[in-house]
């Protein structure tokens, strides 16, 4: 809401700069988002008038004026801009006045001819951008007059209203908390005689959505061009003069905080009939568009058409013109509810509509309506009947809220007197009732509990006068802090192994390239997506990963190590897991002196995995398969199923645009951290001296190092100690080899090369047996 | 003989020293004490030497063996050394370090999360979470959101279809955290929350966010500005200037916003909301829970929210929120640390 600063002070006589008033709205609670002045506020610039102008003798670009400043001897002054002709009437900035920017202006000479002032632009006075010459001021300026009584300074706030204080979106309004902050007392508000009840036929078929309206018939206005001070006013605070009906019905809304409307007396049919909408109903409004109406809506009609969408914005058919004569004055309460459902549903929102969503003070309604009255009659001559037609109930204009001055102290954490807490109380409109109690006016429907009033008491008591304290009592560590240090953990790990962290979106598109090989019968979606690339809930990171790695590369980066850990959803216990994904893709690395660049592999991926992993338990690679997967293993430790690892399928990696193999991975942190956490238990160690011996293999293509790991281990060979697969080689025949290195101890005694031999032989016979493999002796 | 094996030991003690390399030295190694060397010849020599000379002979062959070996020896190291030296010499000192991954780096709302949850530790707060998709009654009722209030709307919300929605704001997981267990409670809640926003360069839809909330007997006004205050001069300075300005919330009473002036700079950032629990927030945990373990007339408490996103824009400098959700490795890789 625009406030203007001349404008307020009719309304509180407040002594205090632009920037003391700005902080004091920003410590109640009202921000503000902007300060714009208008005007000038400079002395010694009058309006002057061209007598006489001539050519520079020495500059082509200059010329020499004798201007008439009002002081009956004329003046020479020296100016370059030639929009102007003589008689023109322009601002003289008289030496000694000092102009924007510091600007001193002195008589001096220039090119050699005297200048005894300046002949100002309008940029130069700051009243406006436009620079291009003299700003010629109307020709019925008086010659003489300072400048600063034609275009008085003002100063505009633009104030954010937070939507609980409909109460200070009105002059008024802003007054009185200003006052109650300051203590400075507002002016008295006008006093009115309530009018007698005339015969005039309402009638409200939804008390619900409409409890109380009015109309008060004026008749024989003239309707035309508000008054200056009216169009300033109204200008200052951000609206359209439009007639001087509207216009004063506009000027009440921003004094008092209700909105009124003026329909043409000539348009009503016998009477108001306040109904809903019928389904479907149409309906012209005054900004020219047509609306179609539920019967959600409500509709202010007589008895054969609608003539307003009810506080929200009239009907062209009803509207105030040039041949209105007559007119009814609407001033009504509408329920917030109501009109925020069918502002928001037309998308038409208006000044009215803006407060009436947020709530109008009943109590101001027939204020608001006889001052409206009164201005028309004042400035549109029109003559008012003297009975004002009324129809409902108002609610109460005021109740009770008790405040316990502990409780308050308490929330405050500060110590205040009760006499400061009454006095704080009794300034924002409150009534002191006894006994704890406090009368609230309606204006303050925002106050209802003990804490509401509490709240008032710190804002006015200023919270920068509040101390601050520090507690004491210290949370015990919960196990989202230990899921969070071990994420955290696991992912240091990675980008010291080069990973970068991605942080990708949760929703996902439906036609996404790369994500229907993800998706499962579990997927979730969106009822009300807003773009259409995010409609479903991932359920795997990868996909993620894979356009973040598609940008890259299109970026050129030629190596890429993403990670990204995140919530992943799918129906059914469990809906949101979190977990880990990695992915590489590219070359191994950028070359280098030591190393050649080759691209990375499946075991780069797994080297990256196996990094992360500090299982207490073994995890075993299982080859598993998945429609993304070109191939793949499983990762399993203890029975749990921590994620999987593999190359994506080529045909996915195309789809998502990129150039080179793409290994991925995707673990579940859940599972990891429960196979990971917990205390380690003490082994002896080995005091005495190790043997290690060779066996290579030659095996069957299929057979993996996992069968053969397994068979070695459930030997229960007691002096076995590590089985090391130190090569894998295909023979010149073309036989795969797998050559591994045994180590044997015993914890009691050095070995013999007998038993070590002994040993070596048995495992060498078991893996013939129960493998199908051959030695290569 | 003697004469020969003299001039022997003198010829080959003068030129071993002179062997310009260790093929020079190998070829005069095997002239001298090889096989059919000088010394092996005048040993073979010795056989047809009167018998009488033979002591004084024989003493003098060895000798000139043990020197020659000695001189061979000697001259074997110092070629070695040479070499060494040459080699150490040769090599370029200059060229890169052998290569090591070159790490990579967190994502900088990851930095910047954890040294907000890092500063709140300190001060004896334990992490909470709950689920990204939650529904009205966590969202908006028990956080005592009117019925009709517009954050409600679908243009403002994402719903999904069984009526559940993507939470607006993470102050869901107070309400969880406090159904979940007894006060006192201290606890932070770093997560991401959605709004049906356009992303453009200063909105996402989906942002991160930290929620704080402090619940004890007593805890009023002047313990939140403690808490808020020392958790921001520890993340942005112990010079910077903290105020709090009255503002709505529906879920605290009274309300503030949070700005703060970085050291250095004159203009205050928005950073954060924030305000004591408003009773009806305990009277709906209340309901739901059973009980009266959160009486309004025993436990107040403070609650605040803060955004990791334009924060983290304002110390990097970054000056469009989208780098955010873009994963460019070049502006990731410029938060190694």
């Amino acid at each position: 809401m625009k406030v203007s600063l001349n404008w307020l002070r009719e309304f509180i006589p407040l002594e205090k700069t632009v920037a003391e008033i700005s902080d004091l709205l920003t410590y109640a609670g009202v921000e503000v988002e902007g300060i714009e002045t208008t005007g000038v506020d400079i002395n010694k610039i009058v309006v002057a008038q061209i007598l006489a102008s001539e050519q520079h003798p020495n500059a082509d670009r200059l010329s020499v004026c004798r201007v008439d400043d009002g002081s009956g001897t004329p003046r020479q002054i020296v100016c370059g801009a030639k929009n102007y002709k003589v008689g023109d009437k322009v601002p003289l900035a008289l030496p000694g006045a000092v102009l924007p920017g510091d600007f001193k202006i002195k008589v001096g000479k220039l090119r050699g001819v005297e200048s005894e002032g300046m002949l100002c632009s309008a940029r130069e006075l700051a009243v406006s951008e436009e620079s291009a010459g003299l700003f010629i001021l109307p020709a019925d300026s008086p010659v003489g007059a300072p400048i600063r009584e034609l275009f008085p300074a003002d100063t505009v706030f633009e104030l954010e209203v937070t939507p609980n204080r409909p109460d200070l979106l009105s002059l008024r309004g802003i007054a009185r908390e200003l006052g109650a902050i300051t203590g400075v007392e507002t002016t008295p508000e006008r006093a009115f005689e309530t009018p007698g009840k005339s015969p005039f036929l309402i009638r409200i078929e939804n008390p619900e959505a409409c409890p109380w309206y009015s109309g008060r018939i004026i008749r024989g206005v003239k309707v035309g061009p508000s008054p200056e001070w009216m169009r300033k006013h109204l200008e200052a605070s951000g609206l359209r003069p439009i007639n001087n009906v509207v216009d004063v019905t506009n000027l009440v809304m921003l004094e008092l905080g209700e909105p009124l409307h003026a329909f043409d007396l000539a348009q009503i049919d016998r009477g108001i009939v306040v109904r809903p909408a019928r389904e479907g109903e149409k309906m012209k409004a005054l900004d020219g568009r047509d609306y179609e109406l539920t019967s959600a809506d409500l509709l202010i009609a007589d008895e054969s058409k609608s003539l307003a969408i009810a506080g929200v914005m009239g009907g062209e058919n009803s509207g105030v013109t040039e041949a209105t004569t007559d007119i009814l004055l609407e001033a009504a309460l509408f329920s917030p509810r109501g009109i925020r459902r069918t502002s928001r549903r037309l998308g038409l929102s208006s000044d009215a509509s803006y407060r009436f969503e947020r709530g109008v003070d009943p109590a101001i309604l027939l204020r608001a309506s006889t001052r409206a009255t009164a201005l028309i009659e004042e400035i549109a001559c029109g003559v008012a009947e003297k009975s004002i037609a009324i129809e409902g109930q108002l609610p109460l204009f005021w109740w009770e809220v008790s405040l316990r001055y502990d409780r308050c102290r308490l929330l405050m954490g500060v110590w205040i007197s009760d006499t400061d807490i009454d006095q704080i109380l009794t300034r924002l409109g409150l009534q002191a009732l006894g006994n704890e109690k406090w009368s609230v006016p309606s204006s303050r429907a925002d106050l209802t509990r003990e804490v509401d009033l509490i709240e008032e008491v710190v804002r006015i008591y200023g919270v920068q006068n509040i101390p601050a304290k520090n507690q004491g009592f210290v949370a015990p560590v919960s196990a989202v802090d230990n899921a969070y240090d071990f994420q955290l953990r696991i992912k240091q790990r990675l980008i010291d192994a080069g990973f970068f962290e991605s942080r990708t979106r949760s929703m996902r598109g439906e036609i996404a390239p790369v994500d229907e090989a993800f998706r499962t019968a579990g997927a979730m979606r969106v009822r009300n997506p807003l773009t259409e690339d995010q409609t479903f809930f991932r359920e795997s990171l990868v996909p993620g990963l894979l356009e973040v790695a598609d940008y890259n590369q299109r970026m050129g980066v030629t190596s890429i190590r993403l990670l990204e850990t995140g919530r992943i959803f799918r129906a059914g216990q469990n809906e949101e897991k979190p977990k880990i994904a990695l992915l590489i893709t590219g070359d191994s690395g950028i070359a280098d002196w030591r190393t050649p660049v080759r691209p990375v592999d499946f075991f780069d991926l797994k080297a990256a995995v196996s990094g992360i992993l500090r299982s207490r338990t073994p995890i075993e690679f299982v080859k598993t398969q998945a429609p993304y997967l070109f191939l793949g293993a499983e990762l399993v430790s203890d029975d749990k199923s921590l994620g999987w690892i593999g190359q994506i399928t080529p045909d996915l990696v195309r789809r998502a645009g990129l150039k080179t193999p793409v290994f991925a991975a995707e673990l579940d942190l859940a599972a990891l951290q429960s196979v990971t956490d917990g205390t380690r238990r003490f082994q002896p160690l080995d005091r005495f001296p190790a043997v290690t011996r060779d066996v290579a293999l030659i095996v069957p293509d299929a057979l993996s190092h996992a069968v053969i790991e397994q068979t070695l281990a459930s030997a229960k060979e007691p002096l076995l100690r590590s089985v090391h697969l130190f090569d894998v080689f295909l023979d010149p025949t073309g036989k795969k080899s797998l050559a591994y290195s045994l180590t044997y101890r015993a914890a009691d005694r050095t070995l013999t090369q007998d038993e070590v031999n002994a040993a070596h032989q048995r495992l060498k016979t078991r893996l013939v047996e129960n493998c199908g493999v051959s030695l290569r002796e | 003989m003697e004469e020969t094996l003299k001039n022997l030991q003198q010829t080959a003690l003068a030129d071993i020293p002179d062997a310009a390399d260790e093929a020079a030295l190998e070829t005069l190694r095997v002239s001298l004490v090889g096989r059919s060397g000088s010394v092996s010849l005048a040993g073979e020599q010795m056989r047809s030497v009167p018998k009488e000379q033979r002591p004084i002979l024989g003493k003098l062959l060895n000798e000139t063996r043990t020197l020659i070996t000695e001189a061979l020896a000697k001259r074997q190291a110092e070629l070695v050394a040479l070499k060494d030296a040459a080699a150490a010499a040769s090599l370029d000192v200059t060229l890169p370090a052998a290569p090591q991954p070159s790490p990579g780096a967190l994502h900088p709302i990851t930095l910047l999360q954890d040294r907000v949850v890092q500063i709140f530790r300190r001060m004896g707060f334990a992490l909470a979470d709950g689920p990204d998709i939650d529904d009205e009654w966590h969202n908006f009722d028990a956080l005592n959101t009117p019925p009709d209030h517009p954050a409600r709307n679908d243009t403002d919300t994402y719903y999904l279809p069984d009526g559940r929605l993507l939470r607006a704001h993470t102050s869901t997981v107070q309400i969880r955290t406090m159904l979940a267990q007894l006060p006192p409670v201290q606890i932070i809640a770093p997560g991401s929350a959605y709004r049906r926003d356009e992303v453009d360069a200063t909105h996402l839809n989906q942002f991160n966010q930290v929620e704080g909330l402090y619940v004890a007997p007593n805890v009023s006004v002047a313990d939140l500005k403690g808490s808020v205050e020392f958790f921001l001069r520890e993340l942005l300075g112990t010079e910077t200037e903290v105020r709090f300005r009255p503002h709505f919330f529906p879920f605290t009473e009274p309300s503030f916003e949070v700005d703060a002036k970085l050291p250095g700079t004159n203009k205050w950032l928005e950073l954060a909301g924030c305000g004591m629990v408003d009773p009806a927030v305990f009277e709906a945990v209340n309901a739901r829970r059973g009980d009266n373990a959160y009486d309004p007339e025993v436990y107040t408490g403070w609650a605040f929210g803060f955004g990791l996103d334009r924060l983290t824009m304002v110390m990097t400098g970054t000056n469009d929120i989208r780098l955010l959700i873009e994963n460019d490795i070049r502006y990731l890789a410029q938060f190694r640390q």
